[in-house]
């Protein structure tokens, strides 16, 4: 299963123009973020709220808004922008349609690196420590993966390696969060595993969108490399790519933008499977193209979820993870169903 | 087949019976020791709160294993007394061979202990989460009695109902409105130790407003929308960092600064009924007179 030999082509008058389709993407993330800020806890008057932030009033309406729902929103947009575009990328570098951040282990020992950092003080003493724990966790993931099933790869030693590397991850994370010297650490596992935005706060915000934009810089930087290398790895050389580069630039990519989201969301999974998998058919099958519009196709869909666990009438609220995860499952069960004939 | 089945049965029943009378006999010495007047001398409990009543009310020596939660001084009001008793994590295997002749503990913790210790015949008496003073009361007088110190819990209530009754009338007129936020965003509502506290420190509890009965979640965004005067945090903001006490350090809290109170009321003063209530009432009354001073008008 490669991209460069699609089983079911498209007809071409189905693919919209690129530009379009940018466009109409950024303008449904537009509109998740405005209804984003707008569902709540408490009925608020955004007209009023968004007047009073303008001039300068710190009247209670403009601190739910600046201080819960913005946040509540950005990270919402950037954490599931980080995840489409990391799916994409990894997908596109391993070609195989399977490899997404959550399955494969990245987002899980992302978690374990975020949550040795967390709460062990770290982070209190320095707050960048909390996204480069994640980062780091990440990185160390996709090199052992990567060093596991190398690219191209059958479909079945990726998983296992996914397998392998999750289930410790999340044991490590348990341990960790037994050994941690605060009574309440036990119990916080499911938002590790799961994620969440509940309660985020701004300067989380400012301390990961620079190095989830770090991280989506290299990884688009690489498009057109993995467009060339769907023709083949020697044909790619001979275009000139260096390849080497390539794996790099991407696990780098993948680990700046997967590490920092779940440092402070947790781990939310299925965003990287089924974004790239609804829009690949629309960007014809180009790994390249797809990076920017997954990222574009995460932010909404996360920004989705994370409206529905509010909607929701479930309190304690649900986890993102959840909404996710039965979102996307069914996606995961067919391309396992389609992939059940690959040697 | 019939035969073996009727045959296999009656050693079944046998068995039994031998079983039966087998626990008889080692049940009944316990029997005789809980019907004897004689003051409990190995006493272990299972809970914060019954290690705080056990360590007042108790003669150290008479005491086997306190929990280990309660030497620490930010948890607990007598971590002094808790440091020369061996303390235990809530584990049936660490107090069977203690052979404690009065266990006791909470309600809702260490369940699978002392479902052990009630198997083997270890006396085990549970108690529950007070929901009123007087609750507290009765709670100080059932502990004095399993430990045989009636008098000591007399005291302990003599004296509590001396700081009580010391304190001013509570102003009816301007109550404060207040929040409690415990960490992971629980709040306390109606029909709670904490809810009768701030009745009588002068404040207004908006959570019993809000028809929060008992222990509930409250997102920060009521919290913040309902203004109020005094926001309550259950916990230090400076323990050692877990998600759970993230979210009384959101910086929505600081930003309220200007037009709400933030107090930390730790939880060793109000959530346990021990003495302890009458200084956490104390404190609030101070917070509710402050708040007053500044706003005369309300």
């Amino acid at each position: 299963m490669t991209q460069a030999a699609p089983v079911e082509t498209p007809r071409p008058w189905l693919i919209p123009p690129y530009g379009l389709l940018v466009v109409g993407l950024s303008v449904l993330v537009v509109v998740l973020l405005g209804t984003s800020l707008a569902i709540g806890y408490v009925s608020l008057d955004l007209t009023q709220a968004i007047r009073d932030v303008l001039s300068g009033q710190s009247t209670l309406a403009a601190l739910v808004l600046i201080e819960l729902r913005v946040p509540r929103a950005l990270l919402g947009g950037f954490v599931g922008f980080s995840l489409g575009i990391s799916g994409a990328a990894l997908q596109g570098l391993m070609r195989n349609p399977l490899a997404e951040p959550g399955i494969i282990g990245i987002s899980g020992a992302a978690a374990f690196g975020a949550v040795s950092v967390f709460y062990f003080g770290l982070a209190g003493a320095l707050l960048l420590a909390l996204p480069l724990g994640g980062i780091a966790g990440a990185a160390a993931a996709t090199f052992l993966l990567y060093a596991l099933s190398g690219r191209g790869a059958g479909t079945m030693t990726l998983i296992l390696a996914g397998v392998a590397i999750n289930s410790f991850a999340g044991a490590l994370t348990s341990l960790a969060l037994n050994l941690s010297p605060n009574p309440y650490a036990v119990t916080e596992i499911v938002f590790w595993l799961l994620g969440s935005l509940a309660d985020r706060s701004l300067p989380y915000v400012w301390l990961v969108l620079p190095l989830m934009a770090l991280g989506w810089a290299l990884l688009i930087g690489s498009g057109p490399a993995l467009d060339g290398l769907t023709l083949g790895e020697d044909t790619a050389k001979s275009l000139g790519f260096d390849l080497g580069r390539l794996r790099f630039q991407l696990i780098a990519g993948a680990a700046l933008a997967v590490g920092s989201a779940v440092a402070v969301t947790g781990a939310i999974g299925f965003v990287g499977l089924v974004v790239p998998h609804l829009l690949r058919p629309l960007v014809a099958h180009r790994p390249g193209r797809l990076l920017f519009v997954s990222g574009l196709g995460g932010a909404a869909l996360t920004l989705a979820a994370d409206i529905a666990v509010r909607a929701l009438p479930i309190r304690p609220e649900l986890k993102l993870g959840v909404v996710t995860a039965i979102i996307g499952a069914p996606f995961l069960f067919s391309l396992i169903y389609r992939l059940r004939e690959e040697p | 087949m019939a035969n073996s089945d009727w045959r296999s049965s009656r050693t079944v029943r046998c068995r039994r019976l031998i079983l039966a009378a087998a626990a008889l006999l080692l049940a009944a010495p316990h029997v005789r020791a809980a019907d004897a007047p004689a003051k409990p001398q190995r006493i272990v409990s299972l809970n914060l709160c019954s290690d705080e009543l056990v360590l007042r009310l108790a003669d150290p020596h008479n005491i086997a294993s306190v929990t280990w939660l309660s030497r620490d001084p930010k948890n607990s009001n007598v971590a002094e007394l808790a440091a020369r008793i061996p303390v235990n994590h809530g584990l049936a295997e660490e107090i069977i061979p203690l052979k404690p002749d009065l266990v006791i503990a909470g309600v809702y913790t260490a369940r699978t202990a002392v479902a052990m210790l009630k198997r083997v015949g270890i006396p085990v008496a549970e108690i529950g989460v007070p929901m009123s003073l007087d609750d507290v009361r009765r709670q100080i007088r059932e502990v004095a009695v399993l430990v045989r110190e009636r008098d000591k819990g007399e005291a302990i209530i003599a004296q509590m109902d001396a700081g009580l009754a010391s304190l001013p009338p509570a102003s009816r007129s301007a109550r404060p409105r207040a929040i409690v936020l415990n960490p992971n965003g629980v709040t306390v509502g109606k029909g709670t130790l904490v809810d009768e506290i701030m009745r009588r420190a002068g404040i207004a509890n908006v959570a019993a407003e809000l028809a929060i009965d008992n222990y509930g979640q409250i997102p920060l965004e009521t919290v913040v929308a309902n203004a109020v005067d005094v926001l309550i945090l259950s916990a230090s903001r400076d323990g050692p960092p877990a998600l759970a006490t993230e979210i009384l350090r959101h910086p929505v809290l600081t930003a309220l600064a200007d037009r709400t109170r933030l107090v930390v009321l730790p939880g060793r003063l109000w959530n346990c009924g021990g003495p302890a209530v009458v200084e956490a009432i104390e404190r609030l009354r101070r917070v509710a007179d402050e708040v007053r001073g500044e706003a005369p008008a309300r």
